[in-house]
């Protein structure tokens, strides 16, 4: 029926939200399925795949593009994952991966610094300093990492459609609100919002498969139609046009995909 | 008797879904009409406290005195109407004083950002990436304009219990979700709630008369006592102290009156304890 996807801070009882949801609505739930999935699919050790995704890029990574491709492999994973349906995701920038995706519904969950430094402390056994520490720094993390990866800020509500502070609400009442917002017409899988899903996850799949040939190549999909684009023309090399080419028979569902070098790119890029 | 605030990046969008939450739920909605009875009893021009409503800060900051000037009127006449309860409050700047009271439900609408943007682009004819930048622009002079006046961010989520978008959501399914809201037993007022209130109705009832003789102060009430905050040089000190003290003391519902002066000549007098 729909998609959702649930960002949170760490100990912002996002995650028992979700996995309530998910209970409720009789959803799978996601979350570190999809770094084994991409680990499993790209064959790259786990830890080196969590650490790539959760610390912000450094200058070198920016230069070299190494992030992007893990980014990449993970976006791949996780379009594969949400096709089915009726899931609910709460990891790493659900709502930026699945941007564009008519029936997915986004959902953010704050809670107060206070109470997340309290239910750190609990279950992390650390003085009050050390949570605090731990819990800032891992919000700047976020912060940092989907700025530079996708220009916006995780504390923007925008980016949302429902934001839930769960310090009047209880865990229950959040519940209740998402599931009956995942009940709406706009958040039923139509047969336009599952041909968009496809053209996600293809085209993820071929900006997995392309970006360890050119880190900036940029991938769009409509009707199983896909277009790889390439800012420079001196980087298209042999070798990424041949692996284009093999790509249309390798993955099902391509029907037709062409390179393009040195053109502006349409919005929906990936 | 819960109080719901609606607050919005566009004030219309905001209007039209506490107009509809409001005659839902029954409530009296408290919005921008109350501005010409509080002009009347300070003796302004409606059209100041729309203005220090809606302006961000000038380059200079010249005009900033009298905008916390005007803004502490709007706050009194504001909590004067809450207080009440079963109310639903936009278009007030509420959501950036009514705080720490529990049976008071604050929730952000966000327009849609896309269509606005197209909007405007067809009503001015410009491209939809300018009026993109200016509505970027429009929100980033609101921010400030809030920073200055409560230092408080209102995009910041944290400062609402929830935030509803309309790119998907549409505002009869959030008048929905409000009205579900507001029946919580959590946004019930009890005892202690309602003397927040009332302690937030008096400091902002003090800070009003006191502020065009003594700007800058900062009001706290609990339960009938007063903590009032100043800045002054050390020779008026006594002076200012027993001024205050004198004048807050004929307020209707102070028992007792405690003066604190912040001896410090460069530090800009602080506004509210909120």
């Amino acid at each position: 029926m729909a998609i959702i996807t649930i960002s949170r801070g760490s100990y912002s009882k996002g995650k028992e939200v979700a996995e309530k949801v998910a209970d409720r609505l009789g959803y799978q739930c996601l979350s570190r399925d999809v770094i084994l999935e991409a680990s499993d699919l790209y064959h790259i050790p786990e830890i080196k795949l969590v650490k790539a995704i959760h610390d912000a890029p450094s200058v070198l990574d920016r230069l070299s593009g190494g992030k992007r491709a893990y980014i990449a492999y993970y976006k791949s994973a996780l379009t594969r994952l949400v096709r089915t349906d009726n899931i609910v995701y709460h990891g790493l920038a659900g709502h930026l991966l699945l941007k564009g995706v008519p029936h997915v519904l986004k959902v953010r969950i704050i809670a107060d610094l206070a109470d997340r430094v309290r239910n750190e402390m609990k279950q992390e056994n650390i003085s009050e300093q050390e949570a605090r520490s731990m819990i800032l720094k891992d919000d700047q993390e976020r912060r940092k990492w989907t700025l530079s990866l996708y220009g916006a800020d995780p504390w923007d509500s925008a980016l949302y459609d429902l934001v839930i502070h769960v310090q009047k609400f209880t865990i229950s009442n959040a519940v209740d609100f998402v599931c009956e917002a995942a009940g709406l017409e706009q958040f039923r899988t139509t047969g336009e919002a599952h041909r968009k899903m496809n053209d996600l996850a293809l085209a993820s799949r071929v900006k997995a498969a392309l970006v360890g040939f050119n880190p900036d190549v940029a991938v769009t999909c409509e009707y199983g139609n896909v277009l790889v684009f390439v800012a420079n023309p001196e980087r298209t090399t042999r070798k990424l046009r041949e692996k284009v080419k093999s790509l249309g028979d390798e993955i099902r569902g391509v029907n037709n995909i062409e390179v393009h070098s040195g053109t502006a790119l349409p919005p929906d890029v990936i | 008797m819960p109080v719901i605030i609606v607050s919005s990046d566009l004030y219309r969008t905001g209007r039209d879904i506490a107009e509809s939450a409001a005659g839902v739920l029954g409530y009296d909605l408290v919005g921008r009409e109350i501005l010409g009875k509080i002009a009347e009893k300070y003796g302004l021009p409606e059209a100041k406290l729309t203005q220090a409503l809606d302006e961000g800060p000038s380059f200079l900051r010249r005009s900033s005195k009298l905008r916390h000037r005007y803004l502490a009127y709007i706050q009194e006449g504001t909590l004067f109407e809450l207080r009440k309860g079963n109310v639903v409050c936009q278009g007030l700047a509420a959501h950036l004083y009514v705080l720490g009271v529990s049976h008071v439900l604050r929730v952000r609408i966000l327009s849609d950002t896309e269509k606005r943007a197209g909007d405007l682009a067809a009503e001015r004819n410009i491209s939809p990436n300018k009026a993109k930048r200016l509505l970027d622009r429009e929100k980033k002079s609101h921010q400030r304009w809030s920073m200055e006046a409560f230092q408080l961010d209102e995009t910041d989520p944290s400062h609402y219990d929830l935030v509803i978008s309309l790119s998907q959501i549409d505002s009869t399914e959030a008048v929905k979700i409000i009205r579900e809201t507001a029946s919580y037993p959590r946004f019930k007022p009890m005892t202690y709630s309602l003397h927040c209130m009332e302690d937030l109705v008096l400091s902002s009832r003090v800070k009003a008369l006191l502020w065009e003789r003594f700007p800058g102060i900062r009001v706290r009430a609990d339960r009938g006592t007063l903590v009032i905050e100043t800045a002054a040089l050390k020779r008026e000190k006594d002076k200012k102290a027993k001024a205050i003290k004198e004048l807050a003391g004929k307020i209707p519902g102070v028992e007792y009156v405690e003066v604190h002066v912040v001896n410090h000549i460069f530090r800009p007098g602080p506004r509210s304890f909120r």
